[in-house]
């Protein structure tokens, strides 16, 4: 061992698409916390926010080009090199969770439409895995209450990705930025309505202080992950259990984040209402059901791709038939809950 | 050495090279490719071609690809991804626009319309010229944001009225270079965007913070001019009614309505679209663009050549700012990738300072800069090199910026680069002697020290309308 | 080398003007923008995308004609006190290793970074308007075009000014308001002083 303890750490420099003090830092902390203690000090991750070397929407171009050798971001930051990356974040809701798409991309050939897209059809230099499943999306802040298609009208909206298309569908201007830029462009006037991601995210960059109504429940991203990307060359040539340590390091880090989302996301929520007088409500089902309907145009636009129709083929197979199980499985947990804590729900 | 030490080099480096005189732009550039070229230097990726060559490859073949690896360093792609982002950054867009507003209200012939009105209208008041030679800096320079243009217009129209009327010469020409540099510090000022872009504060909280110190430092400017004018009749003159015919009010009101609102509506439809969140700074700057090009036409001051003139200047003042942040946002990127901001910071704990110990430092440090940099060079380079350090001193980069604004103004005052009153020695009367301008000059220097100095005391100065606008700070 | 760096300063010129007239484009795009939005509550998808496209052509094309004008901006002001030959002295050694090497990695990285980008014919992320910004990343390169034309014609400047003592202007040009009214004060001074002595 001492020839081993005697090396210097190898450096990697991991940036994400995310600023210094939002939460999905500290979710890269804990993939950085478990591959540095898995590889025995072998390996160490030099975590750099957004910005520090290259712009949160550069990182994909960053990586390729090994100006940093990995990143934490998610796939529809760079769909503007192919729409099928939103595939792997914010795609159609045909009925299943981000946990049934996750399982898609490991057990049902999404992994192999990564690579094919990533690899081939872009000629990127990268190799990536998916990570965390995110819970359900928000609709998001809206500075008035928005109830029906009409309310939405001509606001300019941020979201992401196909999400983005969506949202546009349904007569919203939509501008897709990074999360740190969301609160100053709503106070410079560049939009007036948003989502970003999560309770914890959102508050921690102050979206309780230029909009009041939240609204929970949405078609338009149910089902993201994390996107954990590497520089091909980078890592090829590390050693094959560094390798390994750094691919199921990010299976490891879904579940640690799981639980931080758990505890933080929920808290913040609870603040958000209590302390910050956000209104939380959820949203109306004619806007749900307009989001559905706003799909099928989009797929149907979609699937003029030859490459994005076998990827949806692939995602709706999958979803037939693992989701029916979940769902046909599923007891109503909202009745337990109903049980235990009465009224508290306003489904 | 470590990284980081390495890092501390690249600046001391800069600032040597900076004196050599060459376009900082590309200086900028230079350092952050070279240290980067180091930062970036990995035998094993920039040969990996040659590495793995067989042992039946040509000559030719081998010797090529062993060249290609000198430049196989991923510098080179972090140069052209900063590019792009600095190409692509949505807060500079606003910069060409408001130039271009102010090339155009320049050539609209608004100065001396402007302050012979003003002079008419604050006739009663002590060192009335003078009043109105502010009044008409600040307004002009609030519109227009150049310095050299408000000083040199107003040196050619309203300086021989004030010497005309015997005004001290000292006491004119400071009014002049103080009220014509305001328009770095009021917003809709270049400056305070560029300082959004380099320290990612919003610019629409940074607008709203430097409004009221900018009214501080017009009131206490104010404050000056008729305190010292009563004091001492004899530096400002009353005009005689030959020089200042009696004007019925009728008459005066027309004139105002035709000189003074116009562009002050102009000024408020900006800034107030872009405070209510009515309009982004771009799209204001576009209405104040629009806006000037009527009043040009408006005042019959509007040809081909004026706009052909206002279009290729706006080219060339965009290029100067933005080929800035080309260079900086790559020497900025290896700077970080180095961990040199670490090293700053631990020096700086380690030198215990409190709060305000560590602002004074801060800001004397960029009062020196100012006299042999431009305001540009320091915003965009070292400002951001103080910036990670605001946190640990719990100072709101916010309320950084507007002391930044504010201490800049003395750049432009303080010999040896004293920009101002350059300009306007460039085209005062021979009689007008550059120290008479400097000595003019300095009880300005005082009072933008007396304005920071309040800021200080009374922090609700800078917070108060951002607050009122957008809620508190994060 | 008095042709070439006519030549180039021409060239810089004529691209640097030209592109500058998107500032128009962009004052009447934005303004646009804004009449949408708030007349038929119908904002664009593209004012966004398009103003950046616009402010980042408009200054990369005018880098090659700023530098041929001197406008890029220095800290001079040691600079200003040499003598035109130490000057031009500093400025060659400098051009050859600060200028060039980045110039050259915006027209071949460059070109390695947009060609990418063509290849997949890259849109803005900013919007689902899907604005094509393969081009836009084009500009890089030929920005790094103009300015190593251009950079060769300061070169020679430099070269010129070491032989002769005498920085080689450009041609007429239109000047900062500061510069001209300077300028037109001192040639009346200069007159003036001129009848005096008759
Ligand atoms: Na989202
Ligand atoms: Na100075």
């Amino acid at each position: 061992a001492p020839a081993v303890l005697a090396q210097a750490p190898l450096v990697m420099k991991m940036q994400t698409s995310w600023p210094a003090s939002d939460i999905w830092m500290d979710f890269a902390r804990q993939y950085v916390t478990r591959v540095e203690e898995m590889s025995g000090g072998r390996l160490k991750i030099d975590l750099l926010p957004a910005g520090a070397i290259v712009g949160a929407f550069q990182v994909m171009d960053a990586v390729h080009d090994g100006v940093i050798d990995a990143t934490h971001t998610v796939p529809v930051y760079w769909y503007g090199k192919h729409k099928a990356a939103s595939f792997f974040g914010t795609g159609p809701v045909f009925g299943g969770s981000a946990s049934t798409m996750l399982g898609w991309f490991y057990e049902g050939g999404g992994a192999e439409f990564y690579r094919e897209l990533t690899q081939d059809v872009l000629g990127l230099n990268v190799i990536g895995f998916m990570g965390m499943p995110m819970p359900a999306q928000p609709f998001g802040w809206f500075k008035t209450e928005v109830n029906s298609v009409a309310d939405i009208q001509g606001f300019k909206y941020r979201t992401v990705g196909l999400a983005a298309d969506l949202l546009q569908a349904m007569g919203m201007s939509v501008a897709q930025l990074p999360g740190g830029e969301i609160v100053p462009a709503m106070e410079r006037g560049v939009i007036d309505a948003f989502e970003f991601n999560n309770p914890s995210s959102d508050r921690r960059f102050g979206a309780q202080d230029v909009a009041k109504n939240y609204y929970l429940s949405s078609y338009h991203q149910a089902s993201e992950a994390f996107e954990f990307t590497f520089n091909r060359d980078f890592f090829e040539d590390l050693e094959p259990d560094l390798q390994a340590i750094l691919k199921y390091g990010v299976e490891a880090s879904a579940t640690a984040n799981l639980a931080l989302a758990q505890r933080e996301y929920s808290k913040d929520l609870a603040e958000l209402q209590a302390d910050a007088g956000v209104i939380v409500r959820r949203t109306s089902s004619e806007i749900l059901e307009a989001q559905l309907g706003a799909w099928d145009t989009l797929i149907a636009d979609l699937e003029g791709d030859a490459f994005n129709k076998k990827v949806m083929d692939s995602q709706r197979a999958w979803v037939e038939k693992v989701a029916y199980y979940e769902l046909m499985n599923a007891p109503d947990l909202g009745l337990a809950y109903e049980h235990y804590f009465p009224g508290k729900l306003s489904l | 050495m470590t990284d980081p030490q390495i890092a501390l080099m690249m600046l001391g480096i800069f600032i040597a090279f900076v004196f050599l005189g060459f376009p900082i732009a590309f200086t900028l550039m230079a350092l952050g490719i070279a240290f980067g070229y180091y930062a970036y230097f990995d035998p094993s990726r920039m040969w990996r071609g040659y590495n793995r060559l067989t042992e039946d490859a040509s000559w030719w073949e081998s010797t090529g690809l062993w060249i290609e690896g000198f430049y196989n360093n991923r510098i080179f792609d972090l140069f052209v991804n900063q590019t792009y982002t600095v190409i692509s950054n949505e807060v500079l867009t606003a910069i060409p626009l408001f130039l271009f507003m102010g090339y155009i209200v320049e050539r609209a012939n608004i100065v001396d319309k402007l302050f012979g009105t003003l002079a008419i209208a604050t006739r009663n008041i002590p060192g009335s010229m003078g009043v109105a030679a502010l009044a008409t800096c600040a307004l002009f320079a609030t519109a227009t944001g150049i310095v050299g243009a408000v000083v040199t217009l107003m040196g050619l129209l309203a300086l021989p009225q004030m010497l005309k009327a015997r005004y001290d010469h000292s006491f004119a020409t400071g009014i002049i270079c103080a009220g014509g540099t305001l328009g770095i510090l009021i917003p809709p000022s270049i400056m305070l965007i560029v300082y959004a872009a380099s320290s990612g504060v919003s610019i629409v909280r940074l607008y709203a913070g430097a409004l009221l110190p900018g009214f501080t430092l017009v009131g206490l400017y104010l404050i000056y001019i008729i305190g010292r004018s009563m004091l001492n009749p004899k530096l400002a003159p009353k005009p005689t009614k030959e020089e200042m015919p009696e004007v019925p009010w009728s008459k005066l009101i027309v004139m105002l309505m035709t000189s003074f609102f116009p562009l002050a509506f102009l000024i408020f439809s900006v800034l107030g679209s872009i405070l209510f969140g009515l309009a982004t700074p771009t799209e204001a700057a576009s209405i104040g663009a629009l806006g000037g090009m009527l009043l040009a036409v408006a005042y019959r001051a509007m040809t081909f050549q004026r706009l052909r003139e206002s279009v290729y200047l706006t080219v060339r003042t965009t290029a100067m700012v933005c080929w800035l942040f080309v260079g900086s946002y790559t020497f900025s990127a290896v700077f970080s990738y180095l961990g040199g901001e670490h090293v700053i910071a631990d020096f700086v704990m380690g030198l215990d300072l409190t709060p305000i110990q560590f602002l004074i430092l801060a800001q004397v440090i960029i009062f020196l800069l100012g006299w042999p940099l431009e305001w540009s060079e320091i915003i965009i380079i070292f400002v951001p090199i103080f910036l990670p350090l605001l946190p640990l001193f719990g100072i709101d980069p916010l309320f950084f910026g507007v002391l930044v604004a504010l201490n800049l103004q003395t750049s432009f005052l303080t010999p040896p680069m004293a920009m101002s009153a350059y300009y306007l020695k460039g085209i005062a009367p021979p009689q007008i002697k550059l120290t008479e301008i400097f000595s003019g000059v300095l009880p300005y220097c005082g009072m933008v020290v007396i304005c920071m100095a309040l800021l200080y005391a009374f922090p609700q100065i800078v917070f108060s309308l951002p607050e009122a606008f957008y809620g508190p700070s994060r | 080398m008095l042709w070439y760096i006519r030549f180039a300063d021409q060239l810089s010129a004529w691209f640097g003007k030209t592109f500058g007239w998107l500032i128009i484009l962009m004052t009447f795009g934005m303004a646009y923008e804004v009449l949408v939005r708030y007349a038929f509550n119908r904002p664009t998808p593209w004012a966004l995308d398009l103003s950046f496209i616009m402010y980042g052509t408009l200054f990369m094309m005018g880098g090659a004609y700023t530098l041929s004008r001197g406008g890029h901006v220095r800290g001079d002001f040691l600079y200003r006190t040499w003598r035109p030959q130490t000057q031009a002295l500093v400025d060659l050694v400098l051009y050859i290793l600060f200028f060039f090497p980045g110039i050259l990695a915006l027209v071949f990285t460059g070109w390695k970074y947009s060609s990418r980008s063509w290849g997949y014919a890259e849109v803005s992320v900013n919007s689902p308007a899907g604005i094509p910004i393969y081009q836009f990343k084009s500009v890089i390169v030929a920005a790094g075009i103009l300015l190593l034309i251009q950079g060769l014609a300061q070169v020679f400047r430099c070269i010129i000014c070491m032989r002769t003592g005498q920085w080689l202007q450009a041609d007429e040009d239109v000047e900062e308001t500061e510069q001209l009214l300077i300028k037109q004060a001192a040639e009346a001074a200069s007159d003036a002083a001129a009848k005096a002595q008759r």
